[in-house]
């Protein structure tokens, strides 16, 4: 339906795969202002249609994939798209997000967002084009590794400038942890790239002639200006990120005791240096390279076997460098390179490995892999893809394997998504974040509190005081960025930049000192969002939005659209039987202090966990009260 | 004999990922940092760890201690 907002399309489409047909799904105003876009929209769509007895591989596991209202309007890193539906790694709701093209390209073509529905008759790929939806037979697609795929849609498209999206080998073997990939980029997480292998759906591209329309052109473009300058001059997006990308946080992270190092077992790895952000901007970096319309370019370029490709984040540096001992950066280089190609989420890859290894050390499962042996890897790689020999067992993932082999306390997943490279014990408010994340082991999705906890703030890491009601808020506004179709790292932004360049200065000092003691002040804005009717200076996206689309947008409202998208998510998610009982993490960071002459270097979870659900509005068992669920409107 | 060890941009910019020097205090330190043309500036924009420990730019130092001395970063 069409909109009186500008940055929509007004277009929603459902389309039938079975059928292959195309039709308008109804989707006004009232919502967009309630849901915005992104995830929380997909979340939206989908708690209306699962009734909580749908798997991830069946017709009725429809797929969201969706533009925010900023994507393709200009504004600061809002390239962004998302792709959600039922996880085969989790059996609850998958979202996964994407710098690729696809986002902009979708909006061009006239669309806000797509659902996929029922599963394609044989293997095809969809290509769309304005008002035309062509399903083609996948033919030679089908089987190829992703680089090779996408040369033959531009083949076959016949130019360029279009969006495309495909998956690997892994997806259509169902590997549990296959992702999507668009360009460079990768809807990684979650599995949804085997959801799409079952439906057999190779890839869709997606081209078109409209434009974004924007309301008021003249103050957003220059509101643009002013925010991409406030971007380039701050110490995280404006330098960290362009110089070392989010690779420049290994060193920190082993500063501070977060570097996940054989399998979860420690937090410090002592060849760290050789697998740093710094040795790969010293050694292995050609240039940085981002998503459309960013300015961070946050993207490492490298070279593998002569050919210029995209270079590992700080997860895989971590989790197939310290967290397998391997001290070999251009072997991550290449594994990272190899696993894009295969279409394979690199955080769960790496984390199965890492289980693996450990059981075999343990005697408990004998299959040839072990903690510093990397020769082998790439060839188990490509049978995890194939699902051959072993691969056919680790494509499951670390909680499946644990559950039949043993060693579940050292299975490194929450709710079945192995965790990130943030070893979480000297951050207990990330461990917080790990365990309550609605997808599961998420740094992002928990609210990133390492943030504040060594990595940039300096914070008690080891109080549970104030962290729930902390984790909460940077949830809500981590949400609603992403649905908005901006990228998380303009958040990061959100901290003044002078409490990043003086970390010894007093007012930092100051700051480090009161989080702990700032719950209750948090715990009222995020029960009373009403009070922060406004723009924050540090935090240009409210005005954005009112700018770009003309919706009325204040920080308050800001962060009550992304409290009722978290507790939205959490609702479906309840009604496929989580509670309070899967907010759990491995029982090496609940019951193992890290340093074994500190106590305190363990997560106090259930202590956190009662606050968190009060401040949320959950029951003590963790189920969003009927109450809360009227005052968010999700009822 | 002090180890200072150089991590983040303060290293990418100035080139220089080690020292080692005689010093009895972090201002030793900063000055001989100072003398390689990283500006002070910088240098009180880091995080500073002595043997892995918080320290300050006034700690005092003792023979074969390690300085580390860290830009802010964050984004995963």
């Amino acid at each position: 339906m069409e909109s009186k907002y500008a940055g929509y399309m007004g277009k929603v489409m459902l389309v039938d795969l079975t059928a292959e047909t195309a039709t308008e799904y109804p989707w006004n105003d009232e919502q967009r202002e309630l849901y915005l876009g992104g995830k929380i929209m997909a979340a939206r769509i989908l708690c209306d249609h699962l009734t909580g007895k749908e798997t991830a591989f069946s017709e009725e596991n429809w797929m969201v994939i969706s533009t925010g209202p900023l994507t393709g309007t200009g504004a600061p890193s809002s390239a962004r798209f998302n792709i959600s539906a039922l996880s085969p790694q989790t059996g609850i709701l998958a979202s996964s997000n994407c710098g690729g093209s696809f986002g902009f390209h979708l909006k061009k073509a006239g669309y806000d967002a797509l659902i996929l529905k029922g599963k394609c008759n044989g293997r095809k790929w969809l290509e769309i084009h304005d008002d035309a939806f062509i399903f083609h037979d996948a033919g030679d697609l089908w089987g190829t590794k992703v680089g090779q795929c996408q040369e033959m849609l531009i083949r076959l498209i016949g130019k360029k400038k279009f969006g495309k999206l495909c998956i690997g080998p892994a997806g259509e073997n169902l590997v549990k942890y296959a992702g999507i990939i668009s360009d460079e980029r990768a809807a990684g997480r979650t599995g949804l790239g085997a959801v799409l292998g079952w439906k057999g759906l190779k890839a869709i591209t997606v081209s078109g002639s409209k434009t974004v329309p924007i309301y008021d052109k003249e103050k957003t473009t220059a509101w643009c200006k002013k925010w991409f300058a406030y971007l380039q001059s701050h110490p995280l997006t404006g330098k960290q990120l362009p110089r070392v990308g989010t690779a420049g946080l290994v060193s920190s992270m082993q500063m501070h005791g977060l570097l996940s190092t054989k399998n979860y077992s420690a937090g410090q790895y002592e060849d760290f240096e050789k697998v740093s952000g710094e040795t790969l901007a010293e050694e292995y970096n050609i240039r940085n390279s981002g998503c459309l319309t960013c300015p961070i370019r946050c993207a490492r370029t490298v070279s593998v076997k002569g050919q210029e490709v995209k270079g590992p984040e700080l997860e895989t540096l971590g989790l197939l460098g310290g967290n397998i001992c391997n001290n070999d950066l251009q072997k991550i280089l290449d594994w990272n390179y190899e696993l894009d190609e295969l279409g394979m989420d690199t955080i769960s890859t790496a984390n199965t490995i890492a289980w693996a290894m450990e059981a075999n050390e343990k005697g408990l499962w004998d299959n040839g892999l072990e903690f510093g042996k990397t020769d082998n890897l790439s060839q188990v790689f490509e049978d995890i893809a194939h699902r051959r020999g072993i691969g056919d067992e680790l494509a499951e993932g670390s909680k499946r394997l644990s559950q039949k082999y043993g060693g579940k306390e050292f299975a490194m997943h929450a709710k079945g998504l192995e965790l990130a490279a943030y070893e979480p014990r000297r951050a207990v408010g990330q461990g917080l974040g790990y365990a309550v994340s609605n997808r599961g082991g998420c740094h992002l999705n928990g609210g990133y509190l390492v943030i504040m906890e060594g990595l940039g703030l300096n914070a008690d890491s080891q109080t549970p005081k104030a962290k729930a009601d902390l984790t909460m808020l940077f949830q809500d506004l981590m949400e609603t960025i992403s649905a908005s179709g901006q990228c998380l790292f303009t958040s990061y932004a959100f901290f003044p930049g002078f409490l990043l360049t003086k970390p010894n200065g007093i007012i930092t000092k100051t700051v480090n000192a009161a989080v702990p003691h700032v719950g209750w002040a948090v715990r009222f804005i995020n029960k009373c969002p009403r009070v922060a009717a406004l723009h924050l200076p540090v935090f240009h996206h409210t005005k954005m939005i009112r700018l770009a689309t003309g919706m009325y947008m204040d920080f308050g409202k800001y962060i009550s659209i992304g409290e009722r998208g978290y507790t939205m998510e959490r609702y479906i998610n309840c009604k496929f039987g989580v509670s309070a009982a899967n907010d759990k993490l491995p029982k090496r960071l609940t019951d193992v202090p890290q340093d074994p002459n500190n106590p305190k270097t363990k997560i106090p979870l259930e202590t956190m966990k009662k606050t968190y659900y009060a401040a949320r509005g959950w029951d003590q068992n963790g189920i969003p009260t009927e109450k809360t669920l009227r005052r968010l409107k999700i009822k | 004999m002090i180890t200072v060890k150089l991590y983040g941009l303060l290293r990418l910019d100035s080139g220089i990922k080690e020292r080692r020097l005689e010093a009895a205090a972090m201002k030793d330190v900063i000055q001989d940092l100072t003398a390689q043309g990283i500006s002070p500036k910088d240098i009180n924009g880091c995080v500073i760890l002595v043997n892995g420990k918080p320290a300050n730019k006034r700690s005092k130092l003792q023979d074969g201690d390690v300085v580390q001395l860290l830009s802010p970063v964050a984004g995963g």
